[in-house]
């Protein structure tokens, strides 16, 4: 039997796997856009939704996906908070597995936990989410969308915004951007890029303003001011200062830049309300719910991968 | 594999025959044979043959290195309190297994050895055992950071040092008055070093592997702060200390200024940290957290660098025994620690003698003489007169190390899967063959 | 692969088109209602030549458009195929005459996989099938409208079809496995 096909991450693919799924991902994205939205592609496979951490964006995304493709999908939702934490999550695993499933999707908030019950699982696993660690599919559907909006990766520019430190889209992105050869910069103060960063060789700005009339994607990450480890930050008002886009920045931006943010939304910190209604005017400068969209196309063409 | 019956006192009569006998204070060896008669050793010369009508036990050691017993000065034998580990009867079986004779173990039991009846509770043991177990005395009650133990009574007691173990005084000022005070009783500190400021949540080695990993790091700066500060405290306290687990380049580069500067300071480190580098993280394998975390290559490759050079005086296993269950969770939630009394001779040698080209007599003075001297303790050299602790090594082994390998109750060695040289034949403690791998 | 023989040369196939182009018209009484439909990959280019035959036959502009059948195969429980191409169909099919093209009839599953895929765009007035090579074996009660060549063979064979669009030339061969 081959290996079964985990997605954990996506160091172990090529720069040529990558296009050839980016390039694959069309015919998926072009049964979104059908009246029946619908194919037997996975019929009779079973998958299951395993979230140890709360997600309704990533989850549903998931779900959506494997119904365009007919497979059937069970969410499993589990609190990790009791006390005998690993063995309840083992246990759940061990039951799960029983129930003679094709593939699970599991997320969870601690940091390569998934690699472990990747070992343990007979079926592909697929990351949605590791802790600080990785969030491959979110990197896909983020490289999908900025592929989709220029005609070549080589070289575009782009600048993460945000809490690098603690992000695990931050970490994908960065390394599956680097990967396909693209300009990468972090906007980011010093509390919230990890220690000795030059490792990951990219960029380092403080603010927005250094970039903003050069980049031709710039990633705003989510920030989760409430966050313990988000205390070394002084506050708010200093983050709009230096770091949100507002009305006055998103004018600099290049003609056929655009701008992406994982979601939700914190409007008014990262991105502000003006920025935010220039979706509706249709500028398209702002892909945010293009990557949704986008994000079910991968995720159909990501289990279709797996199951394949 | 035996195992002596640790219950049963009676002495045997012993003869070491044709082995290479080190001797790790002068780093030196020579061939020649041994006589051990009522536990202590009565004879070494070549071509010995012992005295009509006694009965010997003989132990042919023809191409077998005989060292003085290993002493082990960091091990968590979990007696009192979590026996489901650990406990005092199965951590000396795995002593004996690892060569090593002595052992000094730390008080963060439960309850913390902080009183006299649990210092004594230990010596009992000790003695029952006919194994020499050490014990450490908490420096604060309760391992709390915030009120001093007894120091004069502990000692007394036979507490060999002080330490914290595990936990670390926070308070300067605290520790300050620590150290003057445990001059007056001449005692030693045995330092776990972290500022818990920069240990935090802290999971593994805060560097590129921290990074990429997405596993909170633990800054070498947790060390390297306080032993600055406690290097600075003890040289004016005129306090004895000694750093232990000693995991970063610069703490190695600060102890040996201080020793230079005439701070009465020594220090050891472990056979994961002279062993691994972080890179061994990517399999995000649970018997890697260990506390201090396993450090970057420069960092391991200056332990190695003071080593050499004398600035590390002694490697200890920090053996720390946990429940499966304790491990097999994810890598945040897995508790810090490894166990290390039965890999503390085969590690090392594998390391420091095939890749660092160490010459035996240093490793073995690295795990018997050096420790012993530190704590103070009988042991560490084999002598006319001494009591026999000696440990029989064959060199010429070498093996993938599995869990079924482990005598210990715990099974979370970071040295599983490794191929490791070298082997223990015999041990014999207290004049006694405790074990014998055959 | 050995090549055993070929089957047709350039100057067939190009003969082999136009006549199907002419019998497709005739029972279709005109074009005004036709769509061409080629099944990835060699369908398509096969399906292109026949519309634009037609097309400079009526003088008409008519719509293709391409299916890819691997989301539709009926082999799912074996192996799925991971080899995907592009569907485009960005017309309306309901009402029209669609000319379903493809290079070679075998079992027909492939067939059977494009007439559900094609439902799935809505509801045709007919659909017919064409094929360059109709090679025997069915498994399925399928038959092509029009057949480029009726071509006996064994199940130890295998017919290769090469198009300039794709490859360096027009040629059907058969090939031992």
């Amino acid at each position: 039997m081959d290996e079964k096909k985990d997605i954990l991450s996506l160091d172990k693919f090529s720069v040529k796997e990558i296009n050839d799924l980016l390039e694959k991902t069309d015919s998926f994205a072009e049964i979104l856009k059908r009246d029946v939205k619908k194919v037997p592609a996975l019929r009779g496979k079973t998958i299951i939704n395993l979230f140890f951490e709360p997600s309704t964006r990533t989850k549903v995304s998931f779900e959506i996906a494997a119904k365009r493709l007919s497979a059937d999908l069970i969410n499993f939702s589990e609190s990790s908070s009791s006390l005998k934490k690993g063995e309840s999550e083992i246990d759940t695993l061990k039951t799960i597995n029983a129930m003679k499933v094709d593939l699970i999707i599991i997320r969870h908030s601690d940091s390569g936990y998934i690699n472990y019950f990747a070992d343990a699982l007979p079926v592909p696993v697929i990351n949605a989410g590791d802790g600080k660690h990785e969030h491959p599919t979110q990197a896909l559907l983020d490289l999908y969308t900025i592929y989709k909006s220029f005609p070549g990766l080589t070289g575009l520019k782009i600048g993460i915004v945000g809490d690098i430190l603690n992000s695990r889209v931050a970490r994908s992105d960065i390394k599956l951007f680097k990967k396909m050869g693209m300009d990468v910069t972090v906007i980011a103060p010093s509390m919230l890029i990890p220690e000795n960063f030059s490792f990951f060789d990219v960029k380092i700005a403080a603010g927005i303003d250094e970039v903003i009339s050069e980049v031709d994607v710039l990633y705003m990450l989510r920030m989760q001011f409430e966050r313990q480890d988000k205390k070394y930050y002084p506050s708010i008002s200093e983050y709009n200062k230096f770091l949100s886009l507002d009305l006055p920045r998103f004018n600099m931006m290049k003609t056929g830049s655009i701008i992406m943010h994982p979601g939700p939304v914190n409007t008014g910190l990262e991105i502000s309300s003006e920025v935010m209604e220039m979706e509706e005017s249709g500028k398209g400068k702002i892909k945010i719910n293009t990557q949704v969209t986008n994000g079910v196309a991968v995720r159909m063409a990501v289990l279709y991968y797996a199951l394949s | 594999m035996e195992f002596g019956n640790l219950r049963l006192a009676e002495k045997e009569n012993i003869v070491i025959k044709n082995g290479c006998i080190i001797n790790p204070q002068t780093l030196d060896k020579f061939e020649a044979d041994i006589l051990i008669s009522g536990g202590k050793i009565k004879e070494i010369k070549k071509n010995l043959v012992p005295g009509p009508g006694d009965a010997f036990k003989e132990i042919n050691a023809e191409g077998l290195y005989v060292c003085p017993g290993f002493t082990d000065m960091h091990v968590h034998l979990r007696e009192p309190g979590n026996d489901g580990e650990e406990d005092i009867n199965s951590g000396v079986k795995s002593a004996l297994r690892g060569g090593i004779t002595s052992i000094a173990c730390m008080p963060n039991t439960d309850p913390v050895l902080d009183s006299q009846h649990l210092i004594n509770y230990i010596k009992l043991k000790s003695k029952e055992l006919n194994f020499n177990i050490y014990p450490v005395a908490a420096i604060t009650k309760d391992l709390s950071g915030e009120k001093l133990s007894e120091f004069g009574l502990l000692k007394s007691s036979g507490a060999v040092a002080f330490s914290d173990d595990g936990r670390c005084v926070q308070n300067a000022r605290l520790m300050y008055e620590a150290m003057k005070y445990a001059t007056q009783f001449n005692a030693l500190f045995i330092l776990h070093e972290e500022d818990y400021s920069f240990s935090g949540s802290g999971l593994v080695n805060e560097g590129y592997y921290s990074a990429m990993l997405g596993l909170e790091g633990i800054s070498c700066f947790s060390e390297d702060l306080m032993v600055a500060r406690d290097i600075m405290l003890a040289k004016a306290a005129g306090a004895r200390i000694h750093i232990t687990h000693v995991s970063s380049a610069k703490t190695v580069d600060m102890i040996a200024k201080a020793k230079n500067d005439g701070v009465n300071i020594t220090c050891d480190t472990t056979c994961e940290h002279l062993f691994f580098n972080d890179s061994c993280l990517t399999g995000y394998d649970t018997n890697f957290k260990i506390k201090p975390p396993i450090r970057s290559e420069a960092d391991r490759m200056a332990i190695i660098k003071g080593l050499r050079q004398g600035t590390i005086d002694a490697i200890a296993s920090d053996h720390a025994p946990h429940l499966l269950s304790e491990k097999n969770v994810s890598f945040k939630e897995a508790a810090f620690g490894s166990i290390g009394l039965e890999t503390l001779f085969k590690a090392s040698f594998s390391k420091l003698f095939f890749e660092e080209k160490f010459s035996i007599e240093k490793i073995i003075s690295l795990i018997s003489y050096n420790p012993a001297k530190i704590l103070n303790i009988e042991g560490g050299a084999i002598e006319t007169g001494r009591i026999a602790n000696i440990s029989i090594i064959d060199t010429s082994c070498e093996n993938i190390y599995k869990s079924d390998d482990i005598i210990s109750r715990s099974k979370n060695s970071s040295f599983l899967g490794q191929n490791l040289k070298g082997e223990i034949k015999y041990t014999i403690a207290n004049g006694k063959v405790m074990f014998i791998n055959n | 692969m050995r090549e055993k023989a070929t089957v047709l040369n350039a100057d067939d196939i190009e003969r082999i088109i136009k006549r199907i182009s002419h019998e497709i018209v005739e029972r279709n009484k005109g074009s005004e209602n036709l769509i061409f439909i080629g099944i990835q990959k060699k369908g398509v280019p096969l399906a292109k030549r026949i519309k634009e035959s037609i097309e400079s036959i009526s003088d008409s502009e008519l719509k293709l458009g391409k299916l890819d059948i691997s989301f539709y195969r009926d082999d799912v429980n074996e192996k799925i195929k991971s080899d995907v191409s592009i569907t485009e169909i960005p017309f309306e099919i309901k009402g029209k005459d669609i000319i379903l093209v493809d290079d070679v009839l075998f079992t027909g599953r492939t067939i059977r996989a494009a007439l559900d895929a094609i439902m799935d765009f809505g509801r045709p007035q007919s659909i017919q099938l064409v094929v360059l090579i109709d090679r025997g074996h069915r498994e399925l009660p399928i038959r092509a409208d029009y057949v480029g060549k009726n071509l006996p063979t064994s199940l130890n064979e295998f017919v290769e079809v090469k198009l300039s669009e794709t490859d360096d030339e027009d040629k059907v061969s058969i090939c031992w496995i």
